[in-house]
C-alpha cells in the first residue's frame, strides 16, 4: 500500500466517521432508524478509489465510532460492523460485475438493502429470536432504507461528479462509467 | 441534483420501484400475518384460565364472584357481552382487537396479542 494511499484512507475515514457521529447524535424517533450518511464516504471511497479503500474506511469508521459512542463489542457494534461489511462487499461485487447495469444511486440502494439485511439477520440470530418480529420490522426497514438510500445517492453521485471535475489528475482507479 | 436524478440508470429506477413495492406488500402481508396469530388469553384471579385464537369465533362464559360473565370473540375483536358487575365498565370498552379488557370486580383480565410479551424480559431495541 502507498502512502499516499494510507494519507487518502485516513482522510476518508475521519469524514466518514465524522458523519457516523453526528448522525448517532440526531434524535430519530425509532430507535433503529438510521440515516447511514457514512455511507456516502463508502460509496465514494468505493467508486473513486477501489474497493479495498472502502473496506479499510468502513471497517476503521465502524470501530474507531463504536470505541467513540461507547458500544464497542456490544450488541449495537456487532450490528454496525456486520451491516457496513455487508453493504460494502454488496457494493463491491455490484460494480465488478454489473458495472454499468447500476449508476451510483442505484448502487447506494444495493448498499442500504445488504446492510439492513445483515443487520436483521444479525439481529435475529444474536438478540431476538423471534421470527414474527423480524418479518413485521423488516418491510418497514427495508421501505425506510431505500429512501435513506436514494437520498445518499443523489449526495454520493454530486459529491463524486465535483471531485472528479476539481481534481481529474490526482485521482487514479477511476471508473470510466462516472466520466 | 436535477441532473443525478435525470441520470439514474433503469436499473437504477427498477431496483428503487421494487424495493419499495416489496416492502409495502410486507408490511401489508406481515400485518395480516400478524393479526391471525393472536391469541385472546383470559386471565381470572391473576392465574391465566383460557388461551384461544382470536380469529375463531367463540360466545364464552367465565364464573367470577359476580356470576357469569359472557365474553365474546368474532371477526378478530374480542368484547364482554354481558356480566353483573355494577359498573359495567368493561361492558363499555365495547370490541377491542389489541388490548386489555379489565373487569376488577370479577377478577378477570382479557389479554388480546401480546400476552407472552409479559414474560419475556427481552431486549426491546438496538440501535447500531
Amino acid at each position: 500500500m502507498q502512502l499516499q494511499d494510507k494519507h487518502r484512507i485516513a482522510i476518508l475515514s475521519a469524514y466518514a466517521l465524522a458523519l457516523h457521529g453526528f448522525e448517532s447524535l440526531l434524535p430519530t424517533p425509532i430507535p433503529w432508524l438510521k440515516l447511514g450518511l457514512a455511507n456516502i464516504i463508502t460509496l465514494v471511497a468505493l467508486v473513486l478509489y477501489g474497493f479495498r479503500t472502502a473496506l479499510m474506511v468502513t471497517l476503521i469508521r465502524v470501530v474507531l465510532a463504536s470505541i467513540f459512542i461507547g458500544t464497542f463489542l456490544g450488541p449495537a457494534f456487532i450490528l454496525s460492523t456486520g451491516g457496513g461489511l455487508a453493504s460494502v462487499v454488496a457494493m463491491g461485487l455490484s460494480i465488478k460485475y454489473f458495472n454499468k447495469v447500476f449508476g451510483t444511486v442505484g448502487l447506494s440502494l444495493i448498499g442500504a438493502l445488504f446492510h439492513n439485511i445483515a443487520q436483521l439477520s444479525l439481529a435475529y440470530y444474536f438478540f431476538i429470536q423471534r421470527i414474527e418480529a423480524v418479518l413485521i420490522i423488516s418491510p418497514v426497514i427495508l421501505l425506510i432504507g431505500s429512501l435513506t438510500g436514494i437520498v445518499n445517492g443523489i449526495i454520493s453521485d454530486i459529491l463524486i461528479k465535483n471531485l472528479l471535475k476539481k481534481d481529474t489528475g490526482k485521482l487514479q482507479n477511476v471508473l470510466h462509467k462516472i466520466t | 441534483m436535477k441532473e443525478t436524478i435525470r441520470n439514474t440508470t433503469l436499473a437504477d429506477r427498477l431496483l428503487f420501484l421494487f424495493l419499495v413495492s416489496l416492502s409495502v406488500a410486507g408490511i401489508f402481508l406481515a400485518r395480516d400475518a400478524l393479526s391471525q396469530g393472536s391469541d385472546v388469553i383470559i386471565e381470572v384471579d391473576g392465574k391465566p384460565a383460557y388461551t384461544l385464537p382470536l380469529n375463531v369465533s367463540r360466545l364464552l362464559s367465565v364464573d367470577g364472584p359476580y356470576g357469569p360473565t359472557v365474553v365474546e370473540i368474532e371477526g378478530g375483536k374480542v368484547r364482554v357481552k354481558e356480566t353483573h358487575c355494577r359498573n359495567q365498565i368493561c361492558v363499555r370498552e365495547g370490541w377491542v382487537s389489541r388490548g386489555v379488557i379489565v373487569c376488577l370486580p370479577n377478577k378477570l383480565v382479557i389479554m388480546v396479542g401480546g400476552g407472552n410479551k409479559r414474560q419475556e424480559q427481552g431486549i426491546d431495541a438496538i440501535t447500531g
